[in-house]
């Protein structure tokens, strides 16, 4: 009878400690991509520090922007691993914040979250990227303030309208400051234009739009 | 215990007037604030005068959207942002959405549009593309 | 007897500095309740209309909780409901580091937005062994005056 006690409760124990247990490096990465980069890496690493192993159920991304994949489907004992998460950047700025939702077989820890947070350098601050007349407004130009980045300082701006339609005039207004007034020729018809921002010394453009709508209207 | 009861009690006082204050500002629905949500039941009553934008990948925009919806998302931002502008006036109400309330690319580029290029009246759809597929059936 | 005036002197500052700290987290948070409502749902425990509401009540509750000890009126209420919100929400970081989520606190508000976990930790505990501090203080003070 002892013995059968003994041995019962020797399995529960054994049971409980033998279990899965994956530690994770770090959950959360922060990347700084350069501006040309087109994608951002994160790398999240993983060890398995029980006894069983794990095996990752799903690995779901919070957005269609960034591709999660595990190095394998299962982590025996003792192993380690990663998760590589990538960001494709697009035409996006600022802090972008994405996660990875990890499944696992893991009783402790079944879920993790995994964060990946992309600080995409901001080389000018275009304000507004967009201005308008409408139909009739007085002819009078509007600006756009453009803003460079103090980790990107930039002594002259290079302005081109697509179309002739819409002249334009920059003036460095200091500080890293630049203000581009833009003029339709005429106010009585829609017309539209790709304003082409393209810093000295810079391969990246930028862009901002002009146009004239088929409305009255106010800005 | 009396004490802490009163205490509760009280907060609630400031709490409920704060609440009121706030209350063009947040969404007892969703994290995303009333003044920027519209059902699909307003936006269809805006008629002529709404511009559908989809904030989703192109893969996903490709197989199927909201009839004359126009794609715009951050992928492909600089190059889909001069097309959607063609499309907009100053009257029209600009309606974003992508796949479903948690996704926030819709929120992303109404934001961007506001802010960035400065327009009025862009809204995010409550429920997003699989609302708009429910109320279908 | 000074001796006895002394250690009176050194729990009032604590009151002080404790109710001061409550009354500061709360007036940083009701100032920004949509932020500290997108803070309490970023634990993903609450559904977001309970953590909306919370944004809206906590703030005014840990105001008058902290004033509560600053003018020991209504004092032993408020001490509870202060020691009991800094237990709650101790439970509640260290369970959302174990999921994983990365998180900002949300107690000081955007304030201590660039603290780390374990600053954080460490600060609710030190407040929390205070808060304890002070109730039995006050419970050992009434079992003696039950005694004579």
């Amino acid at each position: 009878m002892r013995t059968r006690i003994f041995a019962f409760t020797l399995s529960i124990f054994l049971c409980a400690i033998a279990r899965a247990e994956l530690k994770w490096e770090q959950t959360s990465v922060e990347l700084h991509p350069a501006p040309a980069d087109k994608e951002a890496v994160g790398h999240f690493k993983y060890q398995n520090t029980g006894s069983q192993p794990v095996r990752f159920k799903s690995v779901h991304t919070s957005c269609g922007c960034t591709a999660a994949q595990s190095q394998k489907d299962e982590v025996p004992p003792g192993e380690k691993g990663e998760i590589t998460a990538t960001f494709k950047i697009g035409d996006r700025t600022g802090t972008q914040v994405k996660s990875v939702t990890v499944q696992t077989d893991d009783p402790v820890n079944a879920t993790t979250v995994l964060t990946l947070k992309a600080v995409i350098p901001q080389q000018l601050e275009i304000n507004p990227t967009f201005v308008f007349w409408g139909q009739g407004e007085a002819l009078k130009p509007k600006s756009i303030v453009v803003r460079a980045s103090k980790d990107f300082p930039v002594k002259q701006l290079k302005v081109t309208s697509s179309s002739p339609d819409f002249q334009t005039k920059v003036e460095e207004t200091g500080n890293g400051q630049f203000k581009i007034d833009i003029q339709p020729s005429d106010t009585s018809r829609n017309m539209a234009a790709t304003l082409t921002i393209q810093p000295e010394g810079s391969s990246k453009t930028f862009y901002a739009m002009a146009r004239v709508t088929n409305a009255a209207a106010t800005q | 215990m009396r004490q802490a009861l009163l205490l509760a009690a009280l907060a609630f006082i400031p709490g409920i007037g704060e609440a009121i204050y706030f209350r063009d500002k947040v969404s007892w629905q969703s994290p995303i604030p009333a003044s920027e949500m519209v059902t699909q039941t307003q936006a269809r009553a805006w008629r002529e005068n709404t511009i559908w934008v989809d904030a989703r990948p192109d893969a996903e925009f490709e197989r199927e959207h909201i009839p004359g919806a126009v794609l715009l998302n951050e992928d492909r931002w600089n190059e889909l942002l001069p097309q959607f502008l063609t499309v907009w006036s100053p009257e029209k109400r600009v309606v974003v959405y992508c796949s479903s309330q948690s996704c926030n690319a819709s929120r992303e580029v109404a934001r961007r549009l506001r802010d960035e290029a400065q327009l009025k009246n862009v809204f995010v759809l409550q429920g997003g593309w699989e609302e708009w597929l429910k109320s279908r059936k | 007897m000074a001796q006895v005036a002394k250690v009176k002197f050194v729990w009032r500052i604590v009151d002080l500095v404790v109710g001061g700290i409550f009354i500061y987290a709360g007036a940083i948070k009701a100032l920004d309740p949509i932020r500290f409502a997108s803070d309490i749902d970023n634990y993903k425990i609450l559904p977001w209309m309970i953590a909306a509401g919370l944004a809206f009540y906590l703030p005014w509750l840990e105001i008058l909780c902290g004033l509560a000890l600053i003018s020991r009126r209504l004092y032993l209420g408020g001490l509870s409901i202060l020691t009991a919100l800094t237990s709650v929400f101790i439970l509640a970081a260290v369970a959302a580091k174990i999921r994983g989520l990365d998180i900002t606190c949300g107690c000081f508000g955007h304030a201590s937005k660039s603290w780390n976990f374990s600053g954080h930790l460490a600060l609710d505990l030190a407040i929390l062994a205070a808060l304890l501090a002070l109730y039995f203080k006050v419970a050992s003070g009434n079992r003696l005056r039950n005694a004579v």
